[in-house]
């Protein structure tokens, strides 16, 4: 008897350790169980606050449609930017919408609730994450008279053998390497001389912004005429919160880092932590973080509100820009640094305006990743900083 | 030698919530019931403290709302565990099982509720409650940087519960009714002592204790709560089994992980550990090749108590 509790219990620990390990986390997964389909009650949407569930529903039912990945629209990054796009423009142009939650991350059920939403009357859905490239890529044959906003991806098979991006698709890329760019360059200019870097798990996604950040420190030490930039480089291997993440930080900390750019989720709440504790400065991603903490200088932010605005707008005045992939870039203010809630001492408006423009006439080449490398001292060469790689 | 203090605070960190839990489960398992819902209960206890933080952050700050906030998770993981004792004592359950439920109901039950109330599912608190140095004994050489400084209450409430826990299971009353009860329940019943009343009590204090290990893991590791405790109930039970049952050896083995735990993880701020070139996966294993070591040589002649799992019946001798 005894062995055999002793026996499912670490079978017990280890799934524990495995979920805690994966991506959303074990949290999320378990509460996107909850249910396909969100009720829009009335009650829940006076508790949700700030966050609307849905509009009422117009005859054709809600036009307007987000299927969440693992996330929920709250989540504050991905879905919610997304959400958050979406609904503004609904809003304002009083068309019908609703979130739908899939019961769990598999191709099969982000299929199933494309299904729904598209029963549910939906013209156009906006479906965030590079998760959904499979379920869009069979979505876009079997509902071909609904259009789909893919965020972070584009449309593939699943043996990634063919790549079709049908006119009723619309993918969104992001550089996020030049949003890492501004922030490590910013923070050079700012006058930091030890960065840290704590990306969450290796995607592609993070590594950019990982790179980009190193080479925007680079930019600004070469513009300074400044060497010895140090940068702390790791990837903690999940998007959770926990004592190791705060320690990994606290460390960097005791040893003289000054900011660290906290890119994975909850990664950052653990950097947060940490950086209240040592009276250090955060760099925050994907949104604007600065009113998590204090301790937030600014964030590397994706415009992603703004993306799936423009992509919503699009597609009702009939230019829906389907069959090839949008990328956002500074080109088209994709990327960019939130300049009013930044707490800068030294690093201006006037400057952030200049490397801006010179990112976007093209002065700079970032280097993308190269293939099965997420080593930046294997791609990168730079003279002005050291990068030293935690494996 | 700051360095030093550095990673003794750090391991600090991770070694006052897994010792206090894995006691928690200690006193749960000594009266004859598993406790594998010690994750779940972590999970519950967090959530309310850490509600109870963001609800009252902007009238009350400081020591005092984290001791309230302390008291509302111990009740919290207490309450919560009475599902649990109720299905293991009561119905006989599988306490393998019961406890599994608990551990997959807390998480999605916090979400729904911070929802609810909030909207968002992550609790934000702020965390002003980390001492800089506790006036006078923060100044002493050697012990004060280790233990009064950059400290937190709870550090000092590990150390009570835990001359509080060996106290009581060795040198009271019902610490010796405690362990016959997990020992030999009939023989324990025969001599007139209640056991299901035992077994209830060996459950509450672990789901209290708990409770107050989830509050103790979050504060100083993020700035919101998100229903997560990143497995540390199950570490807790690996600790309780590293440790045999015993409460100085629960001390000795949280010491033993929080050590590891926070030298894998902050190695690379350390210069003379980074420039030695051990891959962090080394120190992140050995807490768990120990645990496997220990129980190879240990499981002949198990310390566990020999009651534990099984349901008590009345009827059998």
């Amino acid at each position: 008897m005894k062995r055999r509790v002793l026996a499912v219990l670490m079978a017990a620990a280890m799934t524990a350790s495995l979920t805690a390990c994966g991506g959303g986390g074990s949290a999320e997964t378990t509460q996107a169980a909850g249910g396909t389909e969100t009720t829009a009650a009335a009650e829940q949407e006076k508790a949700a606050g700030e966050t609307k569930t849905a509009s009422e529903p117009s005859d054709g039912g809600y036009e307007l449609a987000l299927v969440t990945d693992l996330g929920t629209i709250d989540d504050k990054s991905f879905n919610q930017g997304a959400w958050e796009g979406l609904t503004k423009y609904a809003e304002e142009n009083k068309i019908s919408y609703k979130y739908y939650q899939p019961q769990e991350g598999t191709t099969d059920s982000y299929l199933e609730t494309i299904g729904l939403a598209v029963e549910g009357g939906a013209k156009l859905i906006v479906c965030p994450g590079y998760l959904f490239e499979e379920p869009v890529f069979l979505a876009q044959d079997q509902f071909k008279d609904t259009h789909f906003i893919l965020l972070d991806g584009e449309p593939h098979s699943g043996d990634y053998s063919e790549y079709r991006t049908n006119d009723n698709v619309m993918p969104i890329l992001f550089q996020e390497d030049q949003a890492g760019f501004l922030a490590g360059y910013a923070a050079v200019k700012e006058g930091y001389t030890k960065l840290g870097f704590m990306g969450g798990m290796a995607v592609p996604a993070v590594i950019r912004f990982g790179y980009g950040f190193i080479e925007g420190a680079e930019a600004a030490a070469a513009e300074l005429g400044v060497s010895g930039i140090e940068v702390m480089y790791n990837y903690t291997g999940a998007f959770a919160a926990t004592p190791e993440a705060q320690s990994m930080a606290a460390s960097w900390y005791q040893n003289g880092t000054e900011v660290i750019f906290g890119c994975g989720g909850a990664v950052g709440n653990s950097v947060m932590a940490a950086a209240q504790e040592k009276g250090a400065k955060v760099i925050g991603v994907d949104v604007d973080q600065s009113f998590e903490s204090e301790t937030v200088i600014t964030s590397a932010m994706k415009l992603l509100s703004n993306s799936v605005y423009d992509g919503v707008k699009a597609f009702y005045d009939g230019s829906f820009p389907g069959g090839k992939t949008s990328v956002f870039t500074v080109e088209n203010e994709g990327v960019g640094l939130p300049m009013d809630t930044s707490k800068f001492e030294t690093f201006t408006q006037a400057d952030y305006d200049a490397i801006y423009a010179k990112l976007v006439a093209g002065e700079f080449e970032l280097v993308q990743p190269s293939a099965d490398n997420i080593d930046p001292t294997a791609d990168l060469t730079v003279s002005a900083t050291t990068i030293k790689y935690v494996e | 030698m700051s360095v030093i203090y550095f990673i003794f605070q750090q391991t600090m960190l991770f070694t006052i919530p897994l010792m206090i839990v894995a006691l928690g489960g200690m006193f749960s398992e000594r009266s004859g019931v598993v406790n594998i819902a010690l994750e779940g209960i972590m999970i519950m206890g967090a959530f309310t403290g850490i509600l109870f933080l963001n609800l009252t952050g902007g009238s009350m700050s400081g020591q005092l709302q984290l001791i309230l906030a302390i008291l509302i998770a111990m009740v919290t993981g207490g309450v919560f565990s009475l599902t649990h004792a109720y299905a293991a004592i009561n119905m006989k359950a599988d306490q393998t099982i019961s406890g599994t439920a608990l551990n997959m109901f807390a998480p999605a039950f916090a979400i729904f509720v911070a929802r609810v109330i909030q909207g968002v599912q992550q609790v934000q608190f702020n965390n002003t409650f980390r001492i800089d140095s506790v006036p006078v004994l923060g100044k002493i050489p050697v012990l004060g940087p280790m233990l009064f400084q950059n400290a937190y209450i709870t550090t000092y409430l590990g150390i009570i519960i835990l001359l509080v826990s060996a106290l009581v299971l060795y040198r009271t009353r019902f610490g010796l009714r405690l362990r016959a009860c997990g020992e030999h329940p009939q023989a324990a019943d025969a001599a007139g002592i209640n056991v299901y009343r035992m077994q209830y009590a060996g459950v509450v204090i672990s789901g209290a204790l708990a409770g107050l290990g989830g509050l103790v893991f979050v504060v100083p590791t993020s700035t919101n709560f998100n229903a997560d405790v990143a497995g540390y109930g199950f570490l807790a039970i690996a600790v309780l089994i590293f440790g045999q049952w015993k409460p100085w050896k629960i001390l000795g083995a949280s010491l033993f992980f929080g050590l590891m735990k926070a030298v894998a993880a902050a190695y690379s701020g350390i210069p003379f550990l980074a420039s030695m070139g051990i891959p962090s996966y080394l120190y992140k294993m050995v807490p768990y090749i120990a645990t496997m070591v220990v129980l190879m040589f240990t499981s002949k002649n198990s310390q566990a108590p020999r009651a534990s799992g099984i349901p008590f019946d009345k009827g059998q001798r």
